[in-house]
This record gives structure tokens, sequence and C-alpha cells, in this order.
């Protein structure tokens, strides 16, 4: 075994065989190339992508996998997420899972008719060009926040509160994300905006309980006028119903009045044709028939003809019935 | 000889640390000799200068800064108070001037401050309250923009975009904005609950119009008809008593007799009354 050298290195010691130093500092200079020209490997990671600069100059682009570039300081490489979707939540923060903080400050803006909704918006977003989004501007984050804001406040100062709050959402919606993107263009920021979605757009809740009141207000009045209908589509038809009855009332009526008349009449004819055969037997006859039907049934007094004046007399016989 | 190889070695190293320089791409420099200015250098990559002591190399950013200014309270022409809350957007243009007036960011910063501030102040003087909240807020911050461009371009630094961020009422106008919301949705709850009434109200008395109207066509059809079957057993009657008139009058008394008289009926006779006829003969 070759003769091995001792040296310290603070407080640890290590062995080297003295044949490596005796070959002087030309191997070590060489080990160090090899660990040097090492520095230039790197990985893109399928959701980056590799930005490559050479002496601080952008230079080319790589693609996922392993990669090579010239050795530090020559060449560096910047790796930014390209396809991850960023998010940034505007008037509420999310702290764990389905738990919500509201910002205030954040979430409560003016409209175009100078009331106050409580508006929340969530953005998202993506790298689309990286050497813009690595070179152009800084704070990203901050940007992108402070931007949002911004357009979001502008596009609901151009709409009414009604519509905030109902009809309108989706136009904010698409008009902020147009607006925000213009605004990232104009600062050249390589972001493509993914979505804007408007949240919860709701009354303040200082005033809240009498904007529900409206809608129940609109509920009464549906309600009123169904109850209304409901009375009408009750009344009519019985209206309709009784006067189809007053109606066929009246023609049975009719129908009967013709046929008793015609009944009548044909009673009438029959006698009549005995009569004419002939006519003063007949006249008797009738005469005391009907007199026999009637007469039975009364309570009669005969008296002789001119003595009228016995006649109170008369009356006094009936006994219940009379004079006082 | 070799430490003369050694010494010679170091020597071209500190000479290569001084003189060899890279500027990235988010960075623009100045070369300075002895202070003095000499190059400015924009394009990213190698350079070179003179070694240390005789020329040094200034940084500065070449990207789009930002500054987000603290709230501030303005008046609008109509004379409400504003909370303005708004950022700004800037880069430096000229590294020189930048270098010979404010030197730094933080500097830069309270010099942009001061003028987007008066600038803002200024601009949003000459406007209604409505108008900066709503259709014309973009034209004002583009004024904004311009002009404070326009005042720091002395100082090599470029305002791209003044922006508002926020603009609130003071609390107190905060609170009367509330109460007239509600006064508002007050109003609205009662036009409707009215509205709802004067439907109701009218569906019913609809209602009742019909219904009476219904009745009263029904009453006038039963009536006619009534009337078509009377007139018609009239004529029937008519035509058949016509015949002879006397005997009808005899038959019909006969009828009548029948009809009218009953056991409540007490009858006075006369013995020369015509039943008796036959009896005094």
């Amino acid at each position: 075994m070759a003769a091995k050298r001792r040296i310290i290195i603070g407080d640890s010691e290590i062995s080297v065989p003295e044949k490596l130093l005796t070959l002087g500092i030309f191997p070590i200079i060489g080990i160090a190339l090899i660990f040097w020209l090492f520095t230039g490997v790197y990985t893109v990671g399928p959701d980056e992508v590799g930005v490559v600069q050479r002496f601080g100059k952008y230079i080319r682009m790589a693609q996922s996998g392993l990669n090579y570039h010239m050795p530090f300081p020559i060449e560096t490489v910047k790796t930014p997420k390209v396809t991850e979707v960023k998010r940034i939540e505007i008037g509420f923060r999310t702290i764990g899972k389905n738990q919500y903080r509201t910002v205030e400050r954040e979430s409560l803006m003016l409209t175009g008719d100078e009331n106050i909704v409580d508006a929340e918006l969530i953005v998202q977003y993506k790298i689309k060009e990286p050497i813009n989004y690595l070179f152009n501007f800084i704070g990203p984050e901050l940007t992108m926040r402070e931007a949002s804001e911004a357009s979001l406040r502008t596009v609901v100062g151009r709409h009414n509160i009604d519509e905030a709050l109902t009809s309108g959402k989706l136009m904010i919606q698409e008009e902020t994300k147009e607006l925000l993107q213009s605004i990232l263009d104009k600062y050249e920021t390589g972001v493509q905006v993914v979505a804007v979605q408007l949240q919860d757009v709701s009354p303040p809740k200082q005033v809240i309980d009498s904007f529900k009141d409206v809608a129940s207000a609109k509920e009464d009045k549906n309600r009123m006028i169904n109850e209304a209908e409901g009375y009408r589509n009750n009344v009519i038809p019985k209206a309709r119903g009784e006067a189809q009855s007053m109606i066929l009332e009246a023609e049975g009526f009719r129908e009967s009045r013709i046929s008793r008349a015609e009944g009548d009449v044909a009673k009438f004819k029959a006698i009549l044709k005995e009569y004419s055969k002939a006519k003063d037997v007949t006249r008797k006859r009738l005469y005391l028939e009907a007199m026999e039907e009637i007469l039975p049934g009364l309570e009669k007094y005969i008296v002789p003809s001119g003595e009228d004046g016995n006649l109170l007399n008369l009356l006094n016989l009936g006994g219940t019935k009379g004079a006082k | 000889m070799k430490r003369v190889i050694m010494v010679f070695f170091i020597l071209i190293a500190i000479l290569g640390y001084t003189t060899v320089f890279t500027v990235d791409e988010t960075r623009q420099v100045v070369i300075l000799q002895f202070g003095e200015p000499v190059r400015i250098i924009k394009t990213p990559g190698l350079h070179f200068k003179l070694p240390a002591p005789l020329q040094v190399a200034q940084h500065f950013d070449n990207r789009l800064l930002e500054y987000d200014v603290s709230p501030e309270e303005i008046l609008s022409k109509d004379k409400k108070s504003l909370i303005v809350d708004n950022y700004v957007r800037w880069r430096i243009i000229d590294p020189l001037l930048f270098l010979q007036t404010v030197q730094t960011e933080p500097i830069a910063k309270t010099r942009i401050d001061d003028i987007v501030y008066s600038e803002l102040r200024r601009e949003l003087g000459l406007h209604n309250m409505s108008e900066i909240i709503t259709e014309n807020r973009e034209l004002i911050m583009e004024t904004v923009t311009k002009q404070s461009a326009a005042a720091t371009k002395p100082y090599g630094i470029e305002v791209v975009d003044v922006r508002l961020k926020r603009v609130d009422l003071p609390q107190n106008n905060e609170q009367s904005i509330y109460r007239r919301m509600q006064a508002e949705r007050i109003r609205q709850a009662n036009k409707f609950r009215s509205e709802g009434e004067e439907e109701s109200q009218k569906i019913k008395a609809l209602t009742d119009k019909d219904k009476t109207i219904i009745l009263a066509n029904a009453y006038k059809e039963a009536e006619e008809v009534k009337g078509e079957g009377e007139a018609k057993a009239v004529d029937i009657y008519a035509r058949a008593f016509s015949k002879d008139p006397d005997f009808y009058e005899f038959y019909r008394t006969l009828e009548t007799y029948k009809k009218i008289l009953d056991k409540k009926t007490t009858l006075v006779l006369p013995t020369n009354s015509k039943l008796f006829d036959i009896l005094n003969q």
C-alpha cells in the first residue's frame, strides 16, 4: 500500500494517498472541470418550460425532459410552470377546506347608481408567454391582484345595482375579463386570463333585510294576483252554471206552458164538440156537474130569496164563526 | 517560476472579474468613469469595461415596476369626499437621468407619489363624483397617467399606468348611502305590494262585473224564452176559444168555481139562485 498523508481539516482528519498529491494540480483541475461541466444538466418538468439565458441574455427555450446548458455562469435556466392555472381571490380568502373569510375592504364597491354591493371574484390565469412573464414586470401576484381589483370595480361602476345583483352578472364577468386582459397586455405581462368568475354578489349586510323584503313583496304581489285569479276561477264558472240553469228552467217553463195550453185546448175542443150537438142540455149538465163537485165540501146556508134582512141571523147560527 | 505563473493567473482573474460583466434581461446598466456616466447599456448579454476603480457598472431595473399608493381622501368637483386608492406602474426609461435626479427606487417612488397625487387631485377635482365612479373613470385615469408621465419624464421615469383600485366613500357617507338604499328598497317593496293589491282588486272587480253580466244576460234570455212560451200559449187558447166565446166563458167560469171554492168557503145560497130553479118550480 502506498504511503498516506494525514491532513487535518478543522477537527476532522482525512488520509490521502501520497501518490495523489504528487500527481500535482492538473488532475484536480480536471475533476473540477468535470463537476463544472455537470452544472449544466437540468430537468424541465412536464408542466414547465425552460428559459435559457446566456450571460443574462435570453437565448433559447427548452422543452420538458433532461436538458443541458453551458455550465454556470455562462448559461442559466429558469423553469416557470406554464400549464399551471393560478388563482387569486378578490373579496374573500379561502382559509382551509370549505372555509372562507370575507375581506370587506375588497368586496364592498360602488355601483354606477351610487349604491354599494358586496361582490366576490375569482380570477384564474396562466403564463402564456414565459419570456414576457419572466423579464417584463415585477411582482406577478401583486400585479394580478391590483389589476383584477381595479377591473372589477371599474366594471361594477358601469352598471347599476339591480344589474349587478341579477341579470347583469354574466356581463360584468365578461367585461371584467376583457378589461383585465387588456391591462395585462398593456403591461406586457405574458399572462392569459383563463376565467373570471363572480362568486356571490349581494347587497351589503347592513341593508340585506330590506332587499329580502323586496323579494318577499314580489312574492306577495304574485300571491295576491293568484288569489284574485282563484276567486275569478271560482266565481265565473258558478255564474255560468247559474245562467245555464236559469235558461233551461225558462225553456222548461215555455214547453210546459205550451203543452198545458194544448192540453186545455184539446179538452175544451172535445167538450165543445159535444156541446155543439146539444147545446142546452149540455150546458145544464155541465153546470150541475160542477155544482156536484163543488158544493159537498162547503159550508152552505140556503136562504129564501128576498129576505136579505135575516142574513145576519143566519150567520149567527154558525156558532163559532159569528158576530160577537 | 511557478510562483510567477500563479500570480499572473490571479491577476488575470481579478482583471477579468472587474472588466467583464453581464447584463440580465431584466436590467440596464450605466457605466460610470470616476463618477461620470459614459455609457448606457440596454442590451442584455456579456459586456466589457475598464477595471474597477476606473469604471463602475451601475445596474437598474428594466422591468415594469410597481408602486402602491396609500389611500388618500380627495374632493370631487361637487365637493364630495372620496377615498381613493390607486396604484402606479412605471419603469426607468432613461437610467442616466434617473441616476442624476433620483438615484434609487425608494426616492423615485416618493417623487412619483408627489406627482401622481397632485395630478389625481387636480383631475378628480374637475369631475363630479358620479363621473369618477362610473362612465368616465377610465378616461380620467388616462389623463392622469398622461400628465404624470409628462411630469416624471425629467426623472428618467415613465409612468405607464395610474389606475384606481378602489374609490370608496368615507364612513359617514357610506352610512347615508345605506340609508338611501334602504329607503329605495322599502319604496320598491311597497310598490310591489300595492301593485299586487291593485291587480287583485282589478281582477276581483272584473270578475264581479262579468258575473253580473252573465246573470243578467241569462235573465234576459230566460224571460224571452218564458215570454215566448206565454205568447204561444195565449195564441193557442185564443184560437181555440174564439170558436165559441160564449161557451168558453161558461165553461171557464165553472172551472174557476172548482178552483176557488174550497172547504173554507161559506156559501150562502138564496133559493132563487139558478141552482134552485127546479126546486122553485
